[in-house]
């Protein structure tokens, strides 16, 4: 039997494919359509310390085979989570990942202190890569220093398997991955939303509320893939590779490219039970090519 | 809630109007007035998300759910290509529906284009409850409004209303409803359900004038379809988190006094 499990350093999942951050809500939106057992782990929607009301609607507009979204980090806040959402997460014996995000440098600090207190929760995955808010966020994530600062500083409270998830936004992700590593990250997650816009003629005004969104989807893979390879040159640690992941064979791209786990976004709204094939997927490719553990093709395009 | 339905009947039935009846027993026995389906309309990454519709109607007995569709762009083409015996794949029943309460006067519908669909269902459900139901159902133009006497039980009170004057009452459904009740019309409850500008109306009016209670079936943009994304957000009274709700899980169907449009 194939072996599915994997260790990302410290982290260790089930299987290599995970739900990636916002698009499986707190796992609860969609237990009753999917298995969660299939799932490596679920990355919650991004958490904030306070509570957050996102951005005004329209939210989402559809794209060629992509979409744009501008949710703006709605989320019940760190008490919200722990109190609500956690215990349910936990009820269902599923991987917890936590997407944390904030305006300041000390935002992220506590979030990562508490969150490093609190049983259930597998790792933290820095989000520095949000293009849907106008402080912070992206803002760590597309300057090397800044993004410096804040890993050093996070990483110094931050018990729990610490991720970093980088913006495609920028001239040379594989030197924003090179800081991450150096500066503490265990992973490397990579990429979010690409960021986009969307115009209504008959308006002739921005479409979104937020004016900008993410563009995510099939549409942005070939870039995601790509990033994903030059990353893996750049660094030691495992990436997890996403973006625009909707079956077995983009998934097998990302592992040749270097990804050691991946995730799945987009594709959950199109098809809910797109991780559960994608798992019984990569069963198959192994058992058909022999193989005793995925880790044999990690990077092998590099070869 | 994912099944494959089998298309048994399509029929344009007004300008880019399609009717469509589904078998799926599932879906026939869950849904409820008010609840939608959330169709893939194509296996091709374009359209790439699933496509929000209401149940018109459902029959458990004979596992079929009905689906009236207008055509505004790809996605809807698609579906207008839809054959009988054709699969398709949805996900549903989603969403909450209407909530008909205990009320003296008469229900009344109020209807703008394609927003008939959902209170189609309704209407055949209140007066399975013996209630009186006056439905108010407007378009641009008479070739626009579906037959909708054909999908009522005889009890229903049908008043159309076209802006270009071609049928019933000339202009909008929202003037023709306000007509009414300016005329002494009762009300018991009300619940509508069409494009944004026209709901605006009706709930500032309401607001304003009548302060009917009043359910409204809301539209925005979805991807997830079970409240995932946090893409469907409409504005509710409130602050914090709770600023937003989500159409495809606290809604379609919100209290008119809870939203701001
Ligand atoms: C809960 C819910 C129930 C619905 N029920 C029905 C129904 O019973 N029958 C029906 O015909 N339609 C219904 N709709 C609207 C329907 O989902 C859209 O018309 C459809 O998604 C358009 O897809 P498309 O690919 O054809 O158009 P697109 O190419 O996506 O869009 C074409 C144009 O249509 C407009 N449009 C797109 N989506 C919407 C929308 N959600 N609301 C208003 N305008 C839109 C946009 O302005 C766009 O420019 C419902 C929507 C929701 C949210
Ligand atoms: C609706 C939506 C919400 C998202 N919210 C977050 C978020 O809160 N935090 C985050 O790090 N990434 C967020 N993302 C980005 C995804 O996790 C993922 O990185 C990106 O969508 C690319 O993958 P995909 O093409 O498979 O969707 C969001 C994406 C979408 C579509
Ligand atoms: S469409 Fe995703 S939350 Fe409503």
């Amino acid at each position: 039997m194939a072996e599915l499990a994997v260790e990302l350093g410290p982290l260790k999942l089930k299987t290599p494919v995970l739900a990636a951050s916002g698009t499986f809500g707190f796992g609860e939106e969609y237990a009753s359509l999917v298995d969660l057992q299939n799932l490596g782990a679920i990355m919650v929607k991004g958490l904030t310390l306070e509570p957050r009301a996102g951005n005004p609607p329209p939210r989402i507009m559809e794209t060629p085979a992509g979409m744009l979204n501008a949710i703006g980090l709605q989320n019940p806040g760190l008490a919200g989570f722990l109190n609500k959402e956690l215990p349910r997460l936990r009820y269902y014996g599923v991987t917890v990942i936590v997407n944390i995000a904030g305006d300041t440098e000390e935002e992220y600090v506590e979030l990562a202190e508490e969150l490093s207190k609190t049983e259930g929760v597998a790792a933290v995955e820095l989000n520095v890569s949000c293009p849907n808010v106008h402080k912070g966020g992206i803002l760590f994530g597309t300057s090397a220093l800044l993004l410096e600062n804040l890993v050093k500083k996070v990483r110094h409270s931050c018990r729990l398997p610490l991720i970093v998830k980088l913006s495609p936004n920028v001239t040379d992700i594989a030197e924003m991955a090179f800081v991450a590593e150096k500066h503490g990250a265990d992973i490397i997650s990579s990429i979010n939303t690409l960021k986009g816009m969307y115009i209504d003629v008959a308006r002739r005004a921005p479409y979104l509320g937020n004016i900008t969104g993410g563009l995510s989807g099939p549409a942005i893979r070939p870039v995601a893939l790509r990033m994903v390879f030059e990353i893996y040159k750049a660094v030691k640690v495992p990436v997890i590779g996403m973006g625009g992941i909707a079956d077995v064979d983009d998934a097998l791209q990302f592992f040749m490219a270097g990804a050691a786990a991946v995730a799945v976004g987009t594709a959950n709204f199109v098809h809910p039970p797109t991780i559960p094939s994608i798992v019984s997927g990569l069963r198959s490719y192994m058992e058909a090519e022999g193989l005793t553990a995925l880790e044999e093709i990690v990077g092998i395009a590099h070869r | 809630m994912l099944s494959v339905a089998r298309v048994i009947e399509k029929e344009e039935l007004a300008e880019r109007c399609y009717y469509l009846l589904l078998l799926e027993p599932r879906l026939a026995r869950q849904s409820m007035p008010g609840q939608f389906i959330h169709i893939r309309v194509g296996e091709s990454y374009m359209p790439l998300l699933r496509r929000p519709f209401s149940v018109a109607g459902a029959s458990p007995e004979s596992g079929t759910v009905q689906v009236f569709f207008r055509v505004v762009g790809g996605g809807t083409r698609l579906l207008s290509a839809l054959r009988r015996d054709d699969s398709i794949d949805c996900l549903g029943p989603l969403g909450n529906g209407f909530k008909s309460g205990r009320v003296t006067g008469p229900s009344v519908l109020v209807a703008g284009g394609i927003g008939v669909a959902p209170l189609l269902f309704l209407a055949r459900c209140l007066v399975r409850e013996q209630k009186k139901v006056i439905l108010f159902y407007g378009a641009q133009s008479s070739g626009e409004l579906l037959p909708v006497k054909r999908f009522l039980p005889s009890g229903v009170e049908i008043n159309l209303a076209a802006e270009d004057g071609s049928t019933g009452y000339a202009g909008t459904v929202t003037a023709a409803f306000s007509e009414a009740v300016e005329r002494g019309l009762r009300v018991g409850e009300m619940f509508a359900c069409g494009p944004r500008p026209m709901l605006k109306e009706i709930v500032g009016l309401n607001r304003q004038k009548w302060s009917f209670p009043l359910q409204v079936s809301l539209e925005e943009n979805m991807a997830c379809g079970v409240g995932a994304c946090r893409g469907c957000a409409v504005a509710v009274k409130g602050s914090g988190e709770s600023a937003y709700q989500r159409v495809c899980r606290e809604g379609p169907v919100f209290d008119a006094a809870e939203v701001v449009l």
